[in-house]
């Protein structure tokens, strides 16, 4: 019979990864898959593999509820997914080809940097009058701070291909969503205001996350218990998140978090080198 | 721009994400009580298998319902770019199973 109480353990993580996940706009995997490594002591690409099907039920969960309110650009959806899917397919195969140091020291790296863009958080609102010409791929949406409806026109698009690629490769490597490098290049770069940006980032990264998923389950490197725990457990985190995210102020969290971020960035460099 | 018609996509593509998730999660969690009861051990593991390939499904099945829909629209520059994307998918499938 398996362990309760570690699928107990598995379970809590879970939940503590979705609540972080919803309060900070970010996936739970970032914190997820360095405690399944370095404190549960699963193989990085077990702790990947789990973190990854966690990814596909919050992307699932967010982009049904979210429907309705245009904040997802669908058109600009179905592009990136080609580049995010083609990432993500190279990520899960390079994965099977790479120790689990040099594993840890890539997802020490990725984690510095999340947790510098985290610290910085950038948000040039691009917004246009609703009349504006938005081109094929722009969108409008209802803006609830001021509103009225604006409109975006996407600007670079070959860096948001860019951009995709690059996070569904990181996404499937290291089992995280990848919305941390999705969201700020699209706001950035691209003219997508912000929440529209977090919209069509979370509905694309259930599509990443799954051609890394796929790979990892084939390996059989996704152990059934473990995942269902995490599963049931990042979605609980987030349901709880939903009710108490609106009172709470995320400033001292998100600073928290970028603290948290760091320390396992360091000790992912500490054991990749040992 | 379609709004009226991507309104009515994003719709039902919302409802086969919330049908996936809940119908895997529902496996998952019964899957996981069963794993811990003498009686349940023996198809606990059947279930969650189920589960886990259910949800790994669900996002699968979302890009397919876009193609067919934009199909039917004759929207073929999203007909080709949803293809490209299930093919992704499909090696990411052919890849897996290879490696059993």
């Amino acid at each position: 019979m398996p362990s309760a109480a570690s699928t107990l353990i598995v379970l809590a993580a879970g939940g503590g990864a979705g609540v972080l996940g919803a309060l900070l706009g970010i996936g739970g995997g970032v914190v997820l898959v360095p405690f399944l490594n370095l404190v549960l002591h699963f193989p990085i690409t077990q702790a990947a593999a789990i973190s990854l099907v966690t990814v596909i039920a919050t992307s699932s969960t967010v982009a049904a509820s979210r429907s309705g309110a245009h904040l997802v650009n669908l058109r600009l959806v179905m592009v990136l997914e080609v580049a995010t899917a083609a990432g993500s397919l190279l990520g899960g195969l390079t994965a099977q080809m790479l120790t689990q140091s040099a594993l840890q020291r890539i997802f020490g790296a990725v984690t510095f940097v999340v947790a510098i863009l985290m610290l910085l958080r950038l948000n040039t609102r691009n917004v246009l009058p609703d009349d504006a010409e938005t081109g094929v791929l722009g969108g409008r949406y209802y803006e609830e701070e001021s509103g009225r409806a604006v409109a975006y026109r996407i600007k670079r698009l070959p860096a948001a291909l860019a951009a995709s690629f690059v996070a569904g490769n990181v996404s499937s490597l290291l089992g995280i969503g990848g919305g941390v490098i999705k969201v700020p290049a699209l706001n950035a770069w691209c003219g997508v205001p912000l929440r529209a940006a977090a919209a069509t980032s979370a509905f694309m990264i259930g599509v990443t996350a799954t051609a890394g998923a796929v790979i990892y389950f084939g390996h059989g490197q996704l152990p059934a218990l473990p995942a269902a725990a995490a599963v049931i457990g990042v979605q609980l985190g987030s349901r709880a998140a939903m009710t108490i995210g609106d009172r709470l102020t995320v400033r001292w969290l998100k600073i928290l978090m970028a603290a948290v971020l760091f320390i396992v960035a360091v000790l992912m460099f500490v054991r990749g080198n040992a | 721009m379609t709004s009226a018609k991507d309104d009515t996509l994003e719709r039902r593509l919302g409802w086969i994400l919330r049908g996936g998730v809940v119908a895997s999660t529902a496996l998952l969690a019964i899957g996981l009580v069963l794993s811990f009861l003498p009686a349940g051990m023996s198809f606990a593991p059947m279930l969650l298998q189920a589960g886990l390939v259910l949800l790994v499904a669900t996002p699968i099945a979302r890009v397919a319902a876009s193609a067919v829909s934009y199909l039917i629209a004759g929207d073929w520059m999203f007909v080709v770019l949803t293809t490209i994307v299930l093919v992704e998918l499909g090696a990411a499938v052919a890849a897996a199973i290879h490696a059993q």
